[in-house]
């Protein structure tokens, strides 16, 4: 009764390189639309976004943004792989800056010292809360994508909270840390990059690494193709669902404890979620399915387009919220796109 | 106990349910139709964005409605045919169309009224309320309609009627069907892809309704993401009801009553950092108690599959 | 007698290389109960639905009371008159059953569908033919013979005169098949004609007045019930006399591998799907599992392999206890399963044949080096599998999805076979094969068996369970009726067995 469809494949959720471009031109087409609605000329916004980011002089800010970013890619791309999606990113993130920044407040020990204790520290608090989120899917039966994201506005809450009251910064008055001392922070390299880009670099390594040749990667990998073959054959789900998360978070916690070390030297509320890196990463990670060299690829892809927004914002009069805009343009266009594809298969 | 519930208490619970009410109403729908909305966040945030420039613009609040509900609609239409006609990913469209809620409402706030962040101005005319004289004095459901909006009104007359439409109609019943097995209503002649699409754009201008009342009820303000995670509520409310307008109204009002008593908490000089969290925990944990009960009851919950992204299309067994 | 109420003529489907029907002409008279007979993959379930109007010819026409039919849909076909009951039913699980028989064509009272005009049509429809059901009952909690019925019902309520059943006995107990049997001979005698889909030859002898015969896609037979044999019509339908004969040595079975104890499966609407059933299977024998499906064979082997915890009852491979452990316990403690369903289960469709094939070894030597997977090992290991089970494939990179369902199978019997484990359970093993594939396999689990290891057979074939079983459990409502040695096995007592009656002591 069927016909044969013989594919019978497993949906790829989005397709890369020819399918990415048309993407990215649309998004082009229809944001220029909007700026023309909005009175001012695309191409020169265009342009400026180019410049902005990619043009002379603007490569370390790229950079700069683009090792958050990055990181919130790769953190949302490793639960993707197994089919799984993290939504409380936010969360996880403000509780790995949180913690980063009392540990290096607050342990007795020499800074370098002091730095590292409270990257580790950061990637286990952060780590530990996302994998609660899987703790609730698997034995309590409320579906990651929701535990995930509602686990968030508690952290997020409590980390406020916190700041504003037991931690907060007498001398300023404002919902802050005090200055973290200098020999905790982590070291410049060059104009605003230190290096928490050489960690993200590291860690995308390693992301890399796993997805392609070891075990958990193959294993998190045929999860994601096809979740009851992996449990018929012999992975434990549940298990595998928690380490998935944990490292999801850690990452999170590693990119809230860069930024809080790295450039701000103090938490301060809300400012690890202005620039909505999660979001941004999630974009990417689901623009590449996953596959971790795409979600780089895409998160630095993104992290241009955002730079270059700051520039566009201010040599010409559109918001640079207009990137965000264009982001999830490409999204939406992929994902209704390749039902196209899937359909005409 | 009894100084906690009051009439203020009342009052504002019922004014933080209708917007969720309302979302959870249209994720009702949707998902009996068999699609999974997880846009319902983006909906309310661009009818709420909708609401306060139809209003600022025609200078009255009536004028705001309308956009909402037109925004809205319009925006629904991304899922609508990505999900049916385009065979998209249900939950990457629904993730996609919240960030660019969040953008485009962002943007077009700094093009049209030069502000970021907040915008409240004179002209934006917010909701009449509904004053019935003597309403007040009837504890518990007096207080809580006694001074509200009609979109509050409209919106519990919505869910009456929706259930009954639902439950005793060919329509409805149509629907029901078309959710559970697309295949078997096929083949008795009613159209999926039409029932769907239709399904989801009224869910969107039930959506755009709750914007409205967010932006335009209790004041007279848009605020960036003022939605905050309350079409998220609206989805867990969903599920909790298991699609059923009802129970999903159930939900909803046991999250205005945590979100109102965190108000009320606020007022006994708790911070609200602390205090706001209680609808997420409340929420989570109707969610697991909800679980407990079903693995009791032995039904698996299709929700939960339905959850996880891919979920919703297996790939088909090869039969020959 | 002898109108003619539905024709195929010369009826051509093609799916790519597949013939899936060759110029197949049927002609079926008004008010009779006609048998479409065939092995699986004969090309029956094709033609119903060129029938049916779910798929339309690329040759040939269908005539309906000597009219050519251009179904576009079934709808089409619904309102001709024709109605089919599918193998796999077409219900809304949540709505009761009345919304379910009224469903698209609700009797209205204004606004509102009229429930009690609805319901007390339904009653009449039911008390009339015999089907007896509760309007009001919930359909996703009812047995499946009542589902059936139900089917029957919304056939019947929209006015079929031609109904097509597709394999409906398949899912029945003995007591519901002669129900279905009285309800469609009261159809016939109203002057509605049966379209009968089957490959059980008592059946066909018992009800049908005239069989035709497919094979390969084309009609081999036509006969009339009355003046045929069973024989005649196996032969017709295998193109041989005798079913398949397996060269095998007696068995020499060692200690128990297999042991389950009072097993307990629970099922929705009370009766257990499992009900405490207790065997064992040794070292160097295969015992097969037999059974009308749905009797709650399913259910024992996902039990028995971890994929669900059972209610009661305990559950041991090679010795160790592994009742509530997860699947992967049970591979740990040694067990190789190849499922029933190869495509959802046993394989991942978009990953290629080198993935599929190193599941559940990825974490051993040769493939593991370290916390490492040696890509290089993985190649040599998937190109020796797919040469050994001759696995028609591109090569190991080439994703299994687009293989053909027998050489998937290989793919799934090759990586299960090659874990060596002590246990091996195989469900429906060769399903939907063809003949060559099928010795292949039967070959693989007797292989298996004189190497020493447990085999546990469950198969709806009775041909290959007899073929195959050195022992032979019958299931039957989730119960283990018998316990029978290959030696006095037969097609007879096993189909008394499996019918829920012990047979009369010889």
């Amino acid at each position: 009764m069927s016909a044969p469809d013989a594919r019978g494949e497993t949906p790829r959720r989005l397709m890369r390189a020819p399918p990415a471009a048309t993407a990215i031109l649309f998004a082009a087409i229809v944001g220029g639309v909007l700026v023309i609605a909005s009175g001012a000329n695309p191409l020169q916004a265009y342009y400026q976004i180019l410049v902005g980011s990619l043009g002379p002089g603007a490569l370390p800010d790229t950079l700069n943004w683009a090792t958050p970013l990055v990181g919130m890619a790769l953190a949302a791309a490793i639960p993707l792989r197994g089919g799984m999606i993290n939504l409380g990113g936010d969360g996880q993130m403000v509780i790995g800056g949180l913690t980063a920044a009392t540990v290096a407040l607050y342990l007795p020990a020499p800074g370098p010292v002091a730095a590292i204790a409270a990257l580790i520290a950061a990637a286990l608090a952060a780590g530990l809360y996302a994998a609660l989120a899987a703790w609730g899917e698997t034995r309590h039966g409320v579906p990651m994508l929701i535990s995930s994201l509602l686990l968030s506005y508690p952290a997020v809450g409590v980390c406020s909270y916190i700041v504003r009251f037991p931690l907060r910064d007498t001398a300023t008055g404002l919902p802050q840390t005090r200055m973290i001392p200098e020999g905790a922070r982590l070291l410049t390299i060059a104009g605003p990059l230190n290096i928490g880009l050489l960690i993200v670099i590291a860690i995308a390594a390693a992301v890399v690494f796993i997805d392609r040749r070891a075990i958990a990667g193959y294993e998190l990998r045929l999860r994601g193709v096809n979740k009851r073959f992996a449990g018929y054959g012999g992975i434990r789900l549940d298990a595998q669902a928690m380490r998935a998360m944990f490292a999801s978070g850690a990452i999170a916690g590693v990119v809230g404890a860069i930024t809080v070390l790295g450039s701000q030297f103090r938490f301060i509320d809300e400012a690890l979620l202005i620039p909505a890196y999660t979001w941004s990463g999630l974009m990417a990670a689901l623009l590449a399915n996953g596959e971790p060299v795409g979600a780089i690829i895409a998160g630095l892809f993104f992290a241009a387009l955002q730079t270059g927004g700051f520039a566009m914002q201010r040599e010409t009069s559109i918001p640079r919220v207009l990137t965000i805009v264009l982001q999830s343009i490409v999204i939406l266009f992929l994902a209704v796109r390749h039902g196209l594809g899937r359909r005409n298969a | 106990m009894s100084d906690l519930i009051t009439p203020f208490l009342i009052q504002s619970a019922v004014q933080a349910i209708t917007p969720i009410l309302l979302a959870s109403l249209a994720g009702s729908l949707c998902q009996r139709a068999g699609v999974f909305n997880v846009a319902l966040e983006g909906h309310m945030l661009v009818g709420a964005f909708a609401a306060v420039v139809g209003s600022y613009f025609t200078q009255s609040a009536m004028g705001g409605v309308a956009a909402a509900i037109l925004a809205a609609m319009m925006f629904s239409l991304i899922l609508a045919y990505g999900a049916t006609v385009f065979r998209g990913d249900q939950v990457v469209i629904g993730i996609g169309m919240n960030l660019l809620a969040s953008g485009l409402t962002a943007y077009l706030l700094r093009v049209l009224f030069g502000v970021s962040g907040v915008f409240s101005d004179p002209a934006v005319v917010s909701l009449a309320r509904i004053r019935l004289p003597g309403l007040q004095n009837i504890p518990v459901i007096g207080w809580g309609f006694a001074s509200q909006t009609y979109v509050t009104w409209i919106a519990w007359a919505l869910v009456a009627i929706v259930s009954v439409a639902l439950f005793r109609t060919p329509v409805g019943l149509r629907l029901r069907g078309v959710g559970e097995q697309p295949d078997a209503a096929e083949t008795l002649g009613v159209d999926v892809t039409a029932y769907r699409i239709v399904t989801v754009i009224f869910g969107g201008a039930l959506t755009g309704l709750a914007g409205a009342q967010l932006s335009l009820g209790a004041v007279s303000v848009f605020a960036e993401d003022m939605s905050a995670g309350r079409g998220w509520i609206a989805v867990v409310a969903v599920m909790l009801g298991r699609a059923n307008p009802l129970y999903a109204a159930g939900a909803c009002v046991l999250f205005g009553l945590a979100d109102a008593m965190s108000i009320r908490l606020q007022g006994e000089g708790l911070p609200n950092q602390l205090t706001d969290m209680s609808p997420y925990l409340v929420t989570i944990a109707a969610l697991a108690i909800s679980h407990r009960k079903r693995l009791r009851a032995a039904a698996p919950p299709a929700e939960v599959a339905a959850a996880s992204p891919g979920g919703a299309v297996e790939p088909q067994p090869d039969t020959r | 007698m002898s109108v003619l109420e539905l024709e195929a003529v010369g009826v051509v489907k093609r799916y790519g290389a597949l013939l899936a029907n060759d110029h197949v002409d049927l002609a079926v008279e008004r008010g009779e109960i006609h048998a479409v007979m065939g092995e699986n993959g004969a090309g029956k379930s094709t033609l119903m639905s060129i029938l049916y109007g779910l798929q339309p010819p690329d040759e040939g026409r269908v005539l309906l009371r000597g009219v050519e039919a251009h179904f576009r849909s079934a709808l089409d076909a619904i309102a001709a008159g024709m109605g089919m009951v599918h193998q796999a039913f077409k219900l809304f699980n949540s709505l009761t059953v009345w919304e379910n028989i009224v469903y698209a064509r609700e009797p209205r009272r204004g606004l509102f569908i009229d429930r009690a005009k609805a319901r007390k049509s339904v009653m009449d429809l039911a008390a009339r033919h015999g089907l007896g059901v509760d309007p009001d009952a919930s359909v996703g909690k009812l047995s499946v013979g009542v589902r059936q019925r139900i089917e029957i019902l919304k056939a019947l309520y929209r006015e079929a005169r031609i109904l097509i059943l597709d394999e409906p006995t398949a899912v029945l107990t003995p007591q519901e098949r002669d129900g279905l049997f009285d309800v469609m001979r009261h159809l016939a005698a109203e002057g509605r004609t049966i379209l009968f889909v089957t490959h059980k030859l008592n059946e066909v002898m018992a009800i049908t007045n005239r069989v035709t015969v497919l094979r390969d896609g084309r009609v081999v037979d036509r006969m009339k019930t009355g003046e045929t044999s069973a024989r005649e019509i196996i032969r017709a339908m295998t193109g041989r006399s005798v079913s398949l004969k397996i060269d095998k040595g007696p068995a020499r079975a060692g200690a128990p591998l297999i042991e389950a104890a009072d097993l307990t499966v629970a099922a929705p609407g009370g009766k257990p799907a499992v009900d405490k059933v207790s065997f064992a299977v040794r070292a160097g024998e295969i015992v097969g599992i037999a059974g009308v499906a749905g009797n709650g064979q399913s259910e024992l082997v996902e039990a028995l392999v971890g994929l669900r915890t059972p209610d009661a009852g305990s559950v041991r491979i090679a010795g160790r206890e592994v009742t509530d452990a997860s699947v992967a316990s049970h591979r740990a403690a040694g067990m190789a399963y190849v499922p029933e369903d190869r495509a959802l289960i046993g394989s991942a469709l978009a990953a290629s044949a080198a993935d599929n094939l190193a599941m559940g070894f990825q974490r051993a030597p040769p493939i593991a080096r370290g916390a490492l997977i040696d890509s290089g090992a993985m190649m040599v290991r998937a190109r020796s599998l797919i040469a050994k089970f001759g696995v028609k494939i591109a090569s190991e990179d080439s994703p299994v999805g687009a293989l053909s369902g027998g050489n998937l199978q290989k793919i799934v019997a090759a990586r299960e076979l090659s874990r060596e484990a002590s246990v091996l359970i195989a469900e429906q093993p060769t399903r939907g094969l063809d003949v060559g594939a099928t010795e292949f396999i039967h070959g693989q689990l007797v292989a298996e068996r004189d190497k020493g290891r447990a085999v546990l057979l469950v198969s709806a074939e009775l041909s290959e369970i007899l073929a195959l079983s050195d022992r032979i459990l019958v299931m039957y409502e989730g119960r283990i009726l018998a316990d029978v040695p290959q030696s006095q096995a037969n097609e007879e007592t096993l189909g008394l067995l499996m019918a829920g009656r012990a047979p009369s002591p010889a």
